[in-house]
């Protein structure tokens, strides 16, 4: 027999004991700070401010990244060519939120895309354009950038991506 | 070289939402007091070393391992803290092997346990610290806070898991009748399983369906719930557990495979995987883990299964990515019954992750209650007689994937 289960079992403290007592505390623990290189940033950066999309391709293994990566994480090698990106791309998956308005009370749908830019082999989080219907938006929709008309150099410079029919037939999506 | 390792026992504390009659040392007791009753010849002095973790900055104290020491019977003994996010369980565990494995003198018995008392702590404070990093990198190339967190919706699994789901409806043409009947099974199992958490014997896929989306397409009525609950393992050598249990489990498989960062990636560079149901590292944790113990065809040769599933969608992606069925086949085998208690390939008969959800202990539950199975001391024991079982784990957005085979026979491949 295991001293463990000679032992009283834990009912004899319940019998005293009808809850454990609750200390709230709270301290403050949101304040990070991260270090990261924005040095390989810089070139698609600027080209943003352009109405442009580049990506980042590895030597090894032809991948292209967009956004930029450092590093490719499957041949570790360092992606160094540039390559130009098309300002369409496909609804690689989505999901729909049910968000709240805090003024109005009223339930809004909103619907939440990874976008997949044709000629890049990466995924990104975007925004569609919100007069599109939550119904109307399928996995592989062809979607297109839409620019802001000032442009800082940032990554919202794409306001959001718009619904349009594609009848070009030299990009397939890729399964 | 290493040496075969078996599982003697496993045990859990009763699982809640709020276990407000016990506090986290007491939570964890009451696991290994469960486990140890399994094992009637091993006393606490016994136990050579120790292994402990949960999902880290969700219990809400400093180093709760030193809290809970004396509780564990750990005073003065070899002491290991692993934490992996929502993978720890399966992590806790595969250390609990490897700290036998590795055939130090002195060491052959290892209590490894896993807890987590989210009731207790301040979970925002440990999603933020999970996407934190990644957010702070896209706001600083531009996107607004707010835009991110709309996008991520608050950064939580539930955000991944609707992704993957949203792709998995798309390639496999299920509808949300599909996820509905894998949540019935899972809840009405949990109502025959002692510790769970979410017990409802009379769920119908009508009810499921009549909640409302938290997120399209998952809805609240499929969505894991929050709980409170401890697991205990206790792992041994080959010639010892041989004398403490009548059937002892041996461990012939084990792996943790990380895979690309879901949604986000790093530095805020996106995701290489496309298709986020397209889990290359569940495949490949599956291949090394069933390599290691010579499982050549795994839906032959598996009996029982325990996936970690806290939403429908993953446990049938889940059963296809780890080689138990056919791509995109895993619905109809729910729909025909080749998954309940009774059918040819059981899988989660403890409810799983979908029925009680305490983040830290889920990984380990999983291993935990297919060893079980085999001893035949599951408390959904199911009526076939099994000899080879896995139970694996899913971590949050590094989707990295911790697997274990076990079997009544020893059979790691050395
Ligand atoms: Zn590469």
């Amino acid at each position: 027999m295991s001293k463990m289960t000679q032992r009283k079992s834990l009912d004899y403290i319940k019998k005293d004991y009808v809850r454990t007592r609750t200390l709230t505390g709270s301290w403050y623990l949101a304040s990070y700070k991260f270090k990261f290189n924005i040095t390989h940033m810089k070139p698609f950066l600027e080209k943003l401010k352009e109405k442009k999309l580049i990506g980042n391709q590895c030597s090894s293994c032809n991948r292209v990244f967009y956004p930029p990566r450092q590093v490719c994480g499957k041949c570790l090698v360092k992606p160094d060519k540039w390559v130009d990106i098309r300002n369409t791309a496909r609804v690689s998956t989505f999901a729909i939120s049910y968000l709240k308005d805090p003024e109005t009370g009223e339930v809004q749908e909103r619907p939440m895309v990874l976008v997949h830019h044709d000629g890049a082999d990466t995924t990104s989080i975007a925004e569609l354009n919100p007069e599109i219907d939550v119904k109307d938006v399928y996995v592989g929709m062809p979607i297109i950038a839409h620019w802001r008309d000032e442009t800082v150099g940032g990554l919202m410079d794409i306001e959001y991506y718009d619904k349009f029919i594609d009848d070009s037939d030299d990009i397939r999506y890729k399964k | 070289m290493g040496r075969q390792v078996a599982i003697a026992s496993a045990g859990f504390s009763e699982h809640a939402s709020k276990r407000s009659d016990v506090s986290m040392p007491e939570l964890v007791s009451e696991a290994i007091e469960d486990c140890l009753k399994n094992a009637p010849g091993v006393e606490i002095g016994d136990i050579d070393a120790f292994v402990n973790g949960n999902m880290p900055a969700f219990e809400g104290s400093n180093i709760p391992e030193l809290w809970m020491t004396d509780w564990m019977g750990a005073r003065n003994k070899p002491l290991l803290r692993v934490t992996t996010g929502g993978t720890t369980g399966g992590t806790v565990a595969i250390s609990g092997y490897y700290t036998v494995a590795a055939g130090l003198p002195g060491i052959d018995t290892v209590l490894a346990v896993a807890f987590e008392q989210q009731s207790q702590g301040d979970t925002s404070v440990g999603l933020a610290s999970v996407a934190y990093g990644e957010i702070s990198i896209l706001n600083t190339l531009g996107i607004p806070y707010e835009q991110i967190s709309r996008l991520l919706s608050a950064g939580a699994a539930i955000g991944v898991a609707a992704y993957q789901a949203t792709t998995y409806m798309n390639k496999t043409k299920i509808k949300e009748e599909d996820l509905a009947r894998v949540v019935v099974q899972n809840r009405r199992n949990a109502a025959k399983t002692w510790w769970a958490h979410l017990k409802m014997p009379n769920l119908t896929i009508e009810e499921v369906l009549d909640t409302p989306y938290v997120q399209y397409p998952l809805r609240y009525g499929m969505v894991c719930p929050a709980s409170d609950g401890a697991c205990a393992m206790l792992f041994t050598t080959e010639e010892k557990a041989k004398d403490i249990c009548d059937i002892p489990v041996y461990v012939n498989g084990v792996a943790s495979v990380a895979n690309e960062t879901a949604v986000l990636g790093y530095d805020g560079s996106g995701s290489c995987q496309i298709d986020p149901s397209m889990q290359l590292g569940a495949i490949r944790s599956a291949e090394l883990t069933y390599s290691q113990a010579g499982i050549s065809f795994p839906r032959k040769e598996i009996d029982y299964a325990e996936v970690y599933s806290p939403f429908p969608n993953q446990e049938l992606m889940w059963v296809e990515k780890l080689g138990l069925f056919e791509e995109a086949t895993a619905p109809e085998m729910y729909e025909a019954g080749v998954t309940a208690v009774n059918g040819e390939l059981p899988v989660n008969c403890s409810g799983g992750v979908n029925a009680t959800n305490a983040i830290g202990a889920s990984a380990m539950e999983r291993p935990a209650e297919a060893a079980l199975q085999i001893m035949g001391k599951a408390s959904n024991q199911v009526p076939k007689t099994v000899h080879t079982s896995i139970g694996s784990g899913w971590g949050g957005s590094l989707n990295l994937i911790t697997l274990m085979a076990m079997s009544d026979q020893p059979r790691r491949k050395f």
